[in-house]
């Protein structure tokens, strides 16, 4: 067995999981898995790709995830950027800053209706000072069509994830490259747009993609504070295939497939972005 | 693996002859086939229904039961792992084992199992209604044992509420082990004079906008299904089956009550709750002033819990609240239908039932007919504490309604989806 065919099967056996997985999602959207209730055919993934519910829920679950992805990436750069001294206050900064990563995602979904939710905290402190008279005057974060919560909470709950990364980025390769434009002449903002950052991006886009990708298909926190129209995706996918109606199985599946073709999207136009800019370096 | 050299020969050498393709398709074949044919070495329930209760016993001593059950609610989880469990263990030496898992997700698990003729990892099953009637229609339990308990002979046969589940029949595939009744859930403080019923409700509803919603999963679903009943002409004209056309006339009606009212729901009716705990939630931190539970005697529970408020009570439309029992089931490829026989008997013991209906356990109404018991037992289910915030249960007999065929449930729920929740 050559090197290459040993490579070929370790990667098969990661991937196997995931294949068996989408093999099954394949023949259960086509209705091929021979239970009962069920026709085989195109006829469910035909009525859930013109179901212009679809559409709206995919719609709603790419700007929630871009919205959140943005969020935490300018966050995760502000604050990298602002407490990277070996200082101990910087040092205690950076440590506060990472320490949600503790913190399960369900929990996160939980904390962010609790904070912000008409009855949370924010709305109770609203009340104390009298600027809203009932739950009701608080503005509506929670299951809003726009999604405000769900984006917050998600935002600060992958920043610390992508700060995490900035943090090691800015300790090791950008110190001599920003001292060499500094003696050039460029002023501390100069520095930042045309060293520091282009090398934070470039180094935070694998991690930044990995964050939408699991933005666009987490469920718990989609289920906890998203709106009920346009249903996030996940959820949808879910309702369907909890469902009491056997024909809507299928439903779930084309939903996953159609999940699925996303997030490789996202994947395969990292991947094209990444081999361009080799290509311009190189 | 370190070194080419090590490992077996034979397998290295099939792989290396294939193609790449080939030996994509071989893993997955492997994989797929791996969890193999292990069907049931022993007798099935249905089986071990046809001989003697001895023999049930026997078996079942000393064996592992894995119980899948809805594991959301602390009282119901501390009374099966902190009560049922030590007792069968104590006293048939079986270790009981409650693991996550109802409603479809169920169904669903167990058609993959039967695809792949796995062997089951699951004994007991709590169930009812429209999982018990596609598990029935998909053949994935086993029976009829239900008949063979001893503890059966108690059970209230002559309720419909009892004896039917969602108008099937159990048909000894299934075994009641508790009864509960809806409720809305209001306060008292702030809501002294509730309406009693849906024609009271809807007004209530306009006159206090915003104040007022349903969750999006089963209680709110039941919620919407009492008011088809109210609107349709009552239960009976849905009973004897699913019914296309009085369906059809009953829900739109239905809509058109809940479009002409839906700018008074909560958040102008264009966000449900997911869950009715969340439901809870609004209720109790005054976002709504009226919450639901498929239990009548849950506000009995959470108030105890601290999670409603003190003031919290219990409230039956005088047009009349579902009730309905739920029920355990064994599995087709349940690994130890005995044990699951037994600790479904167990549950239907006075001892058990009268557990289950303390208020400071789960308050789940019995399914026995306490009358036919033993004096002491019938003394001791009328001297369990009477909560002030009970519902009489006179009062709850006579509002009581049965479930319908399950398609209704079924069709409310996604004509709900598309008829309201997904239009603006």
């Amino acid at each position: 067995m050559t090197t290459s065919s040993r490579g070929l099967l370790a990667a098969l056996i990661v991937a196997a999981p995931v294949l068996v997985g989408i093999t099954h999602a394949m023949l259960a959207a086509f209705g091929l898995t021979g239970l009962a209730g069920i026709e085989p055919g195109w006829g469910r993934a035909h009525a859930v790709l013109t179901d212009v519910t679809t559409w709206r829920s995919l719609a709603w679950s790419l700007w929630a995830a871009a919205a959140s992805t943005v969020l935490a990436f300018a966050g995760a750069v502000l604050i990298a950027s602002l407490f990277r001294s070996s200082s101990r206050t910087d040092a205690l900064a950076r440590a506060l800053a990472t320490l949600p990563l503790a913190v399960p995602h369900v929990a996160a979904a939980f904390v962010g209706l609790l904070i912000l939710g008409q009855s949370g905290v924010l709305a109770r402190i609203s009340y104390a000072f009298g600027w809203i008279a009932t739950p009701a005057d608080f503005p509506a974060l929670v299951y809003d069509p726009a999604g405000t919560a769900f984006i917050m909470t998600l935002a600060a709950k992958e920043l610390p994830f992508l700060a995490l990364i900035a943090f090691s980025l800015l300790a090791s390769e950008t110190d001599r490259l920003e001292e060499t434009a500094r003696s050039l002449g460029a002023g501390p903002l100069e520095v930042f747009r045309h060293v520091t950052f282009p090398l934070l991006w470039r180094g935070l886009l694998p991690a930044t993609v990995a964050v939408f990708v699991f933005v666009f298909g987490t469920y718990e926190a989609a289920a906890m504070l998203g709106p009920s129209r346009p249903t996030p995706l996940p959820v949808l996918a879910m309702e369907r295939y909890a469902g009491a109606s056997l024909a809507q199985r299928a439903d779930a599946f084309v939903l996953s497939l159609l999940a699925l073709v996303l997030a490789l999207a996202a994947v395969a136009a990292h991947e094209l972005l990444r081999r361009r800019r080799w290509e311009v370096a190189g | 693996m370190s070194s080419a050299g090590a490992g077996p020969r034979l397998p290295r050498a099939a792989l290396a002859r294939k193609s790449r393709g080939g030996a994509w398709l071989g893993v997955l074949l492997v994989l797929l086939t791996a969890c193999g044919d292990a069907r049931r070495a022993g007798p099935s329930a249905a089986d071990l229904a046809a001989g003697p209760w001895e023999d049930v016993v026997l078996a079942a001593e000393g064996t592992r039961v894995v119980w899948r059950m809805w594991r959301g609610d602390p009282s119901i989880n501390a009374f099966v792992d902190e009560w049922v469990a030590p007792r069968v263990r104590d006293r048939y030496g079986i270790e009981l084992i409650a693991v996550e898992g109802s409603g479809q997700e169920l169904v669903n698990q167990l058609a993959v199992e039967r695809q792949a003729e796995a062997r089951g990892a699951s004994d007991l099953l709590w169930i009812n209604g429209e999982t018990f009637h596609n598990l029935r229609r998909m053949d994935l339990l086993d029976g009829p044992w239900s008949g063979s308990l001893p503890n059966s002979a108690a059970v209230d046969s002559t309720s419909p509420i009892i004896a039917r589940d969602f108008e099937q029949d159990p048909a000894g595939f299934e075994s009641p082990w508790g009864r509960v009744q809806f409720a809305l859930i209001y306060d008292a403080r702030r809501t002294p004079d509730p309406p009693r019923s849906f024609a009271d409700l809807g007004l209530w509803i306009l006159e206090n906008p915003g104040r007022f919603t349903h969750d999006q999963s089963f209680t709110g679903i039941t919620f919407l299904k009492m008011l088809m009943y109210s609107l349709g002409g009552g239960v009976e004209a849905f009973q004897g089956g699913f019914d296309e056309e009085s369906y059809a006339v009953a829900s739109e009606r239905v809509w058109r009550w809940v479009e002409m009212r839906r700018d008074a729901f909560w958040r102008s009716g264009l966000a449900y709750p997911q869950e009715v705990a969340e439901l809870h939630r609004l209720f109790a931190n005054g976002e709504v002033d009226f919450s639901m539970s498929n239990n009548e005697n849950e506000v009995i529970t959470k108030v105890r819990q601290g999670t409603l408020p003190s003031t919290a009570r219990p409230l039956l439309l005088r047009d009349g609240t579902i009730a309905n029992t739920h029920f355990v089931g064994i599995a087709f490829n349940a690994p130890n239908p005995a044990g699951a026989m037994l600790v479904a008997d167990f549950l239907l013991s006075p001892e058990a039932q009268l557990q289950k209906l303390r208020p400071e356990v789960w308050a789940d109404g019995t399914v026995l007919d306490v009358d036919r018991l033993d004096p002491e037992w019938r003394e001791r289910f009328a001297d369990v504490a009477d909560d002030p915030r009970a519902l009489s249960r006179d009062s709850l007999r006579r509002y009581a309604v049965p479930e319908v065929a399950p398609e209704y449930h079924e069709r409310l729920a996604s004509d709900w989806r598309s008829r309201i929740r997904d239009r603006p």
